[in-house]
C-alpha cells in the first residue's frame, strides 16, 4: 500500500521532474533531492518508499534523461499513474525497472484524490483505493513490458 | 507492398523479432557526457566491451563553458563529467570531440556536418533531440541511458514498430526570408498538439518541404519530439546528397550511394501513412510561443490568448493554460508584440546552425541590441563558429553588443552557467519552453533566429516581415 501525490496536471515534463542544472550530478540519491523541483520543492521530503504519484496527460514530455524516472524511484516512488505518458519516459520507467508507469482513464484520474492510501495489482490490472473504498481498472501492460517489468528490467530479462 | 520510406529503414535493419518486438540494428550512435557515463559504469561492471567503437562517436556539449575555453572550468561537477567522458571515450576506444577539438559542437549539429549522418541509417544518441538527423532520411531517435548501455553493448536496440504519421506541408511560404523553418514546426505542433505524435515517426513531405535547405529542415526534424513523436524524418534529394559531399566522414563510394538511395529512399506512392495531418505554407506566419510547452504558440499578429479561448471546451487545457500564464507573468488580449524582454539567446541544437547565424546578422547588421537586452550567440559548433567567422558574422553580432560565445547547449536547458534569473524573460531560439528550462523561474518565448534578432534591437517581439 502507498500514498498518492496528486499534481493535477497535463504534460509535466523531464525539466519539471529534475531540473537540467541537477544532470550533472551522478549519485542517484544526490538526484532524488531535486525531484519535482520544479513545482513542489518538498516533493522529496513527501514521499515514502511505496507511495505513487499521480498526474494527467503526457507525462514525462522532453527529455530523455534516464535521470527522470531515477529521481523519482530513488525517492521511493513505486509507480506513476498517468492519464498517457510520453514514449521516451516510459520505455525508460519500464527498461531500467526504475519505477510502474500506470495508464488509466481520465475517469480513475479523477477519482484517485491526493493522499489517498492505494494497492497496485499488476496480476489482475486493478488499483485499489483503501481510503475510498474504490477498485479502478488500470490499463494492462503489453505482454513484453510485463515481462521486463517483472524482470526487474531489460538487462535481466532473458526472453524464452 | 507500398511502403512508406520509414518502413524500408526500419526493415532494412531488422535483426531479430523476439516476442513481438523487433531488434534493430544501430548504424551510428551518438555519446555526449551527460546521459553516458552510467552506461560507461555498467559496461565494466558486466566487463562487456563497447561492440562497434568505430560506429560510436562522443562529444561535450550539455555541460561545456562557452566562455573563454583556455581557463579552468570553474563548476567542479561538470568539470568531473566532462572528464569522466574523456576517460571513458579512451578506456573503450570511441573518438571524441573534446574541449579542444575544432569538430567539437552539439552532438546533432556535428553528426550531420562531419558527414556521420547519413541517409538510411539508423541513428540514437541519449538525447530526445537525436530526431534532427532525420532530415537526412535517417530513422534517428532519442534514448534513455539503459539503452545507450544496450546499444554500445549490443549495436542493437529492441523497439516496437512505430506507426507511420505523414506532415504534409502544401504551397510555398509567402515570405520565405521572414517565415521560417521554425516557424513551419511551431504552426505543425501548434495543431497536433505536444502529445500528437506520440507513438509515430514522422515523415515531413510537400512542397514546403521540398523548398528547404539542410539547415531548416534539421530545425523542423528536431522539434518532432516537442510533437511527441520519437523521430521525423525527410527523404533524401539532391540538396541531401550535396550537403553531404565531401565532409570529413563521407563515404568514399559516394556516388554510389547516392545511386542506389535514389531508387530506395522515398514513400512509394501509393504507400499509406496511419495518419497525415495538412497544412499550408502560405498561411504560416513568424511564431512566438507565449505558454510553457510549445503547443502553446501563436502567429506574432496575435495576443496573449483568454485560457479558455485556447482550451475550446477541455478543461484541464484551460487549467494549464492559467497556470502558463501565471508562471510567464502574461495577460490575456496582450499583444505579442508588446511583450518586452530582458535577454536574447540565439542558440541549440534547433536554431545554431550557419544559416541560421547568417540570417540573425542579416537583420542586426547596422543596428545595436536594445540597451535593456542581454544578448547572446552561441554556435552549434565550432565549425559553424570558424564558418561564421570567416564570413565576419562575429563582427556584426559583436558590433551590435551581442555576446559571441563558444559552441554548446548553453542556455537552451541550464546545465551550464549560462542561465536566467528568476523572473527573467527571453527570446530564444531554442526547442523548450517548460518551466525553469533555462534557470528557475525563467521565462522563455521560443522564436526563429531573425525573430530573436529583431527583439534584441527593440526589446520586444516584432513582425519580422516588416523587416526583410
Amino acid at each position: 500500500m502507498g500514498k498518492v501525490i496528486k499534481y493535477e496536471k497535463d504534460n509535466i515534463d523531464t525539466d519539471v521532474i529534475i531540473p537540467g542544472q541537477y544532470l550533472k550530478l551522478h549519485d542517484y540519491d544526490e538526484i532524488a533531492k531535486h525531484a519535482m523541483e520544479g513545482i513542489d520543492p518538498d516533493f522529496h521530503s513527501k514521499v515514502q518508499k511505496g507511495d505513487f504519484l499521480v498526474a494527467g496527460r503526457n507525462f514525462g514530455c522532453g527529455s530523455s534523461r534516464e535521470h527522470a524516472p531515477i529521481a523519482l524511484s530513488q525517492c521511493g516512488i513505486k509507480g506513476v499513474i498517468a492519464v498517457s505518458f510520453a514514449r521516451i519516459f516510459y520505455r525508460n520507467a519500464v527498461d531500467g525497472g526504475f519505477l510502474l508507469p500506470i495508464e488509466v482513464d481520465e475517469e480513475t484520474y479523477k477519482k484517485i484524490g491526493n493522499g489517498d492510501q492505494i494497492e497496485v495489482d499488476i496480476g489482475t490490472n486493478q488499483i485499489k483505493n483503501v481510503t475510498k473504498n474504490q477498485t479502478y481498472a488500470m490499463k494492462p501492460f503489453s505482454e513484453i513490458v510485463a515481462k521486463i517489468i517483472s524482470a526487474g528490467g531489460l538487462f535481466k530479462y532473458k526472453p524464452d | 507492398m507500398a511502403k512508406t520510406l520509414f518502413e524500408k529503414i526500419w526493415d532494412s535493419h531488422k535483426v531479430d523479432e523476439i516476442e513481438g518486438r523487433t531488434l534493430i540494428y544501430i548504424d551510428r550512435h551518438m555519446v555526449h557526457e551527460v546521459t553516458s557515463p552510467q552506461a560507461f559504469d555498467g559496461l565494466r561492471i558486466n566487463k562487456r566491451k563497447v561492440r562497434r567503437p568505430d560506429l560510436t562517436f562522443a562529444t561535450m556539449d550539455h555541460n561545456v563553458p562557452t566562455t573563454n575555453r583556455s581557463l579552468p572550468i570553474v563548476d567542479q561537477i561538470s568539470a568531473t563529467q566532462i572528464k569522466t567522458l574523456e576517460k571513458n571515450c579512451q578506456e573503450f576506444g570511441i573518438p571524441l570531440f573534446g574541449l579542444d577539438s575544432p569538430y567539437q559542437g552539439i552532438v546533432h549539429v556535428i553528426g550531420p556536418e562531419l558527414g556521420i549522418t547519413l541517409p538510411g541509417t539508423t541513428i540514437v544518441c541519449g538525447d530526445s533531440h537525436t530526431s534532427t538527423h532525420g532530415a537526412f532520411g535517417a530513422f534517428a531517435l532519442g534514448i534513455g541511458t539503459s539503452d545507450v548501455e544496450h546499444v554500445l553493448a549490443t549495436q542493437c536496440l529492441v523497439l516496437d514498430k512505430p506507426k507511420t504519421f505523414e506532415i504534409r506541408v502544401d504551397g510555398k511560404r509567402k515570405n520565405s526570408h521572414a517565415v521560417t523553418a521554425k516557424d513551419i514546426i511551431l504552426s505543425i505542433i501548434k495543431k497536433i498538439g505536444t502529445a500528437g505524435g506520440n507513438g509515430t515517426v514522422l515523415e515531413y513531405r510537400g512542397q514546403a518541404i521540398s523548398d528547404l535547405s539542410m539547415d531548416e529542415r534539421m530545425t523542423i526534424c528536431n522539434m518532432s519530439i516537442e510533437g511527441g513523436a520519437r523521430a521525423g524524418l525527410v527523404a533524401p534529394d539532391q540538396t541531401t546528397f550535396d550537403y553531404l559531399r565531401g565532409r570529413k566522414y563521407t563515404p568514399k563510394n559516394y556516388d554510389d550511394l547516392i545511386e542506389s538511395w535514389k531508387n530506395t529512399l522515398k514513400t512509394d506512392d501509393n504507400a499509406k501513412f496511419d495518419k497525415s495531418f495538412i497544412i499550408d505554407a502560405s498561411q504560416i506566419a513568424p511564431q512566438v510561443s507565449w505558454g510553457t510547452n510549445p503547443a502553446m504558440t501563436a502567429d506574432v499578429t496575435e495576443s496573449v490568448p483568454e485560457p479558455a479561448e485556447y482550451a475550446r471546451g477541455d478543461s484541464s487545457q484551460e487549467t494549464a493554460a492559467k497556470n502558463a500564464l501565471a508562471y510567464m507573468d502574461l495577460k490575456p488580449g496582450t499583444p505579442l508584440t508588446d511583450i518586452q524582454i530582458d535577454r536574447v539567446f540565439i542558440g541549440s541544437c534547433t536554431n545554431a546552425r550557419l544559416q541560421d547565424l547568417i540570417e540573425a546578422a542579416s537583420i542586426v547588421k547596422g543596428r545595436k541590441v536594445s540597451p535593456k537586452v542581454k544578448a547572446m550567440v552561441v554556435p552549434g559548433s565550432q565549425q559553424v563558429k570558424m564558418e561564421a567567422e570567416k564570413m565576419d558574422l562575429d563582427k556584426i553580432f559583436k558590433e551590435a553588443n551581442f555576446e559571441w560565445r563558444e559552441s554548446g547547449c548553453s542556455m537552451c536547458l541550464g546545465m551550464n552557467p549560462d542561465i536566467l534569473s528568476r523572473g527573467e524573460r527571453c527570446a530564444s531560439t531554442s526547442n523548450r519552453n517548460f518551466e525553469g528550462r533555462q534557470g528557475a523561474g525563467g521565462r522563455t518565448h521560443l522564436v526563429s533566429p531573425i525573430m530573436a534578432a529583431a527583439a534584441a534591437i527593440t526589446g520586444h517581439f516584432v513582425d519580422v516581415r516588416e523587416w526583410v
